[in-house]
């Protein structure tokens, strides 16, 4: 009876946990202004049986691969919303991606050094702190409806710079595997392989997809369902074959957007679905922290957010005028692109059955994770506000 | 306050005011985007005249007073072209059109100026509905007893630029069957509609503005909305019932046809207009904003019932002496070719509709149609 009354709770300790923190979110945008991923991570963290919490550390297939579907939708919607011909328009915008993303690597890999980290962790360490987290600017963006330049550039950079990190992670990987005893074959393959069949993928179902739509005719009606199934397919299909679903729900994005089928305004977010699916993600990541670890980081997770954030602002700043922004938006530019955690949490998660000693316990990550889960979606909110971009009366 | 003194121009000048979209170029609905698109202008000598307006989606371009419609034309070239410069460096699409076809009113974004805000708490949610987008045409008036006689003599007038300017069949996201939905916005406004039948400024001022002001409703000549309007400060009359054109070469021509109709006006060789006309005013602009070319007027003289087309057509042929004094006559023939085949804008975004299947491509083509300046 006991046993079976167990197993009973812990079938259910997902679900009310994605309750709870649901709830969380609402009281907490209610009463204190949180953007509610903000609360949904705080719930999911204190949630997790690390912190002595119910739920469990999750390491089901199934937990992973909805995670991935997860972020998989919201990189597909943020790859829709970038518009390539505005590079060549304004290639300042583009000097400021290449500037700050190259800059916010440099910087922590010197700072990790500094704290006395061997090579290849401070290089993944850097690599994991270029992406500003899709999930987390999205969100706040629709939440506040923002409309305007610190808006744009900030997912336009965001993009940017997610392509960049997986990029240079892939190659530290590589690198690591090189100098390891991976040998040559497994340092390119998991690679250079894995990102050009990634990205080849993506692009392949971007060409393809709304091709289909176009045959079928179903132009006004059946995209949102028929964009996320076709999520949903590439995410297993590259996740099956331990490509990188990331990249390449980004890459779909992005070629579907430039073959110009158009989605309509009401389905921003994937709607209902996206509002579900980003509740599980926020507390399923913040849920993998430990306490511990985050305590044994603080100080380097402390020192790489101020200097990554001051890289980016910096960089933001320096170009906003030659970039036809005002010195002022340029900075909120910066500020906005704070926020880091699902991204790179899922870009290790993926990297983890290649080698679990090289991305385990990376120190300083669970730290930052944790601060930024919390602070970012708030830089972003107060950053677009203050750019009077947020839709006055909507709440983050 | 009283009514400033109506400040004499040059007859038959002209001067061309356009409200246009800002718009996002990734899911084509309005983008919050004035701010920013006028703050980088900002660093350059704009080729003629921008500022805000209500909502942050909209930006007002005007020209500099002219007599001619090639130079008129050309510096609205220009200055459309500084416009698409600015928004290709800050992704953001700019077109004409009178309305968006699918932005949520509710969504839009009130400009940081006090009189917008003032508006946006008196109007309430009309303010934000007025999310629509005008040409304003400008005539220069020797007097101001001039410039009410005009006003009045165009009544009959009126349903031509309706027609010929409409390009806003869709609202809210749906074909509303009218070609002008965007004047529906504006006649929910108190103080729109046509201006009293009065002929002489200095009893326009008495009997009417001041008895206006007594009641406290009215604080200055901005708080009207008319059809047709007298602006003392310009010296000048400003036309309102145009939709934005989907290209400045059109704002152009009809600019130009109302300077031509005003300087037949002035020859005073029609029957001078009465209150009378006002009968069958607002059917005939009804009839212009719900069929456009293809609707019934009534004159107001003969009670005769005509195709609103051969009407313009008709006109278009009486006014070429005029033209060829003005030296306008491409313009007429611009307007001549939408009248006899091509239509008018709002046929044009129907069009698009069918063809690019949803309200998202109408922009695309409004969006493209600014840029190119080619809109058939």
């Amino acid at each position: 009876m006991a046993a079976s009354l167990n197993l009973i709770l812990v079938e259910i300790a997902w679900p009310a946990a994605l309750a709870l923190a649901w709830v969380a979110g609402e009281f907490g945008r209610r009463w204190l202004g949180l953007p509610r991923i903000s609360s949904y991570a705080i719930a999911g963290f204190l949630m997790a049986s690390s912190q002595g919490g119910f739920l469990s550390q999750p390491s089901g297939e199934a937990m992973v691969l909805l995670t991935n579907v997860a972020l998989a939708l919201i990189l597909f919607e943020l790859g829709y919303r970038i518009n390539l011909g505005w590079l060549r328009a304004n290639p300042w915008l583009g000097a400021t991606s290449v500037i700050e993303a190259a800059g916010t690597f440099a910087v922590v890999f010197f700072i990790a050094r500094i704290f006395g980290q061997a090579p290849i962790p401070a290089l993944l360490l850097a690599a994991l702190a270029v992406p500003t987290s899709p999930a987390a600017v999205l969100r706040v963006v629709n939440e506040l409806r923002g409309s305007g330049q610190v808006t744009e550039r900030t997912l336009h950079l965001s993009a940017f710079n997610c392509v960049f990190a997986v990029v240079a992670f892939k190659a530290v990987v590589g690198y690591a595997m090189l100098t390891g005893n991976g040998g040559v074959f497994t340092a390119v393959w998991n690679s250079v392989v894995v990102v050009l069949v990634s990205a080849g993928l993506g692009t392949l179902f971007g060409a393809a997809v709304p091709g289909l739509l176009r045959i079928t005719g179903g132009l006004t009606h059946h995209t949102t369902v028929a964009f996320a199934l076709a999520v949903l397919l590439l995410t297993a299909l590259t996740d099956a074959f331990k490509f990188s679903p990331i990249l390449a729900a980004l890459a779909f994005g992005l070629v579907a957007r430039h073959r110009r089928v158009l989605l309509s305004q009401a389905q921003r977010n994937f709607g209902a679905l996206g509002d579900l699916l980003t509740v599980l993600l926020f507390v399923f990541i913040a849920s993998t922290l430990d306490w511990r670890q985050v305590v044994a980081g603080i100080e380097l997770g402390a020192a790489v957010l101020v200097a990554r954030l001051l890289v980016k602002t910096g960089t933001t700043t320096l170009f906003a005028r030659i970039s036809g922004l005002s010195w002022r938006k340029g900075a909120l530019t910066g500020v906005a692109l704070m926020p880091l955690s699902v991204f790179s949490m899922m870009l290790l998660e993926q990297t983890r059955h290649l080698d679990a000693k090289l991305v385990a316990n990376l120190p300083g990550v669970a730290a930052m994770m944790l601060l930024l889960n919390v602070l970012g979606p708030l830089a972003t909110q107060w950053a677009l506000r203050r750019a009077g971009e947020a839709q006055p009366g909507r709440e983050g | 306050m009283t009514l400033e003194a109506f400040k004499t121009s040059s007859p038959l000048t002209m001067g061309v005011e356009l409200e246009l979209q800002l718009v996002n170029p990734t899911d084509f609905d309005l983008a919050a985007a004035a701010t920013d698109m006028l703050h980088l202008l900002a660093r350059k000598p704009f080729p003629g005249d921008v500022k805000p307006e209500i909502t942050e989606s909209m930006i007002e371009i005007a020209t500099d007073v002219h007599t001619r419609h090639d130079e008129l034309l050309e510096q609205l070239r220009q200055m459309r072209d500084a416009l698409v410069m600015a928004g290709d460096r800050l992704n953001v699409a700019i077109c004409g059109g009178g309305t968006h076809p699918f932005q949520r009113w509710f969504d839009q974004r009130i400009f940081a100026k006090p009189r917008f805000r003032e508006l946006s708490e008196l109007y309430g949610y009309l303010a934000k509905q007025f999310t629509v987008f005008g040409q304003h045409v400008h005539i220069g008036c020797g007097s101001a007893d001039e410039g009410l006689y005009l006003l009045h003599a165009l009544n009959r007038y009126l349903p031509h630029f309706i027609a010929l300017s409409a390009s806003s069949p869709f609202s809210q996201g749906v074909d509303t069957l009218f070609d002008s939905a965007r004047l529906n916005s504006v006649f929910a406004f108190p103080l729109s509609g046509r201006a009293p039948f009065l002929l002489q400024w200095n009893e326009f001022e008495r009997n009417y503005f001041a008895k206006m002001e007594a009641t406290g409703v009215v604080k200055s000549m901005k708080d009207f909305y008319w059809d047709i309007r007298p602006k003392p400060e310009y010296g000048t009359i400003e036309l309102r019932v145009c939709d934005t054109p989907l290209s400045v070469e059109r704002a152009a021509a009809l600019a130009s046809y109302l300077q031509a109709l005003c300087r037949m006006l002035l020859q005073r060789q029609e029957p001078p207009p009465a209150e009378d006309d006002y009968l069958v005013y607002n059917y005939n602009r009804f009839q212009a904003c719900r069929f456009g070319l293809d609707g019934a007027i009534v004159h107001p003289k003969t009670n005769e019932n005509r195709s609103l087309r051969e009407d313009i057509l008709a006109t278009l042929r009486h006014l070429t002496p005029h033209a060829a004094a003005l030296d306008s006559q491409p313009a007429l023939d611009e307007l001549y070719a939408v009248a006899v085949h091509a239509g008018n804008h709002a046929g044009f975004l129907r069009r698009q509709y069918s063809e690019q299947g949803g309200v998202a491509g109408v922009v695309d083509a409004a969006v493209r149609s600014f840029r190119n300046g080619r809109s058939t």
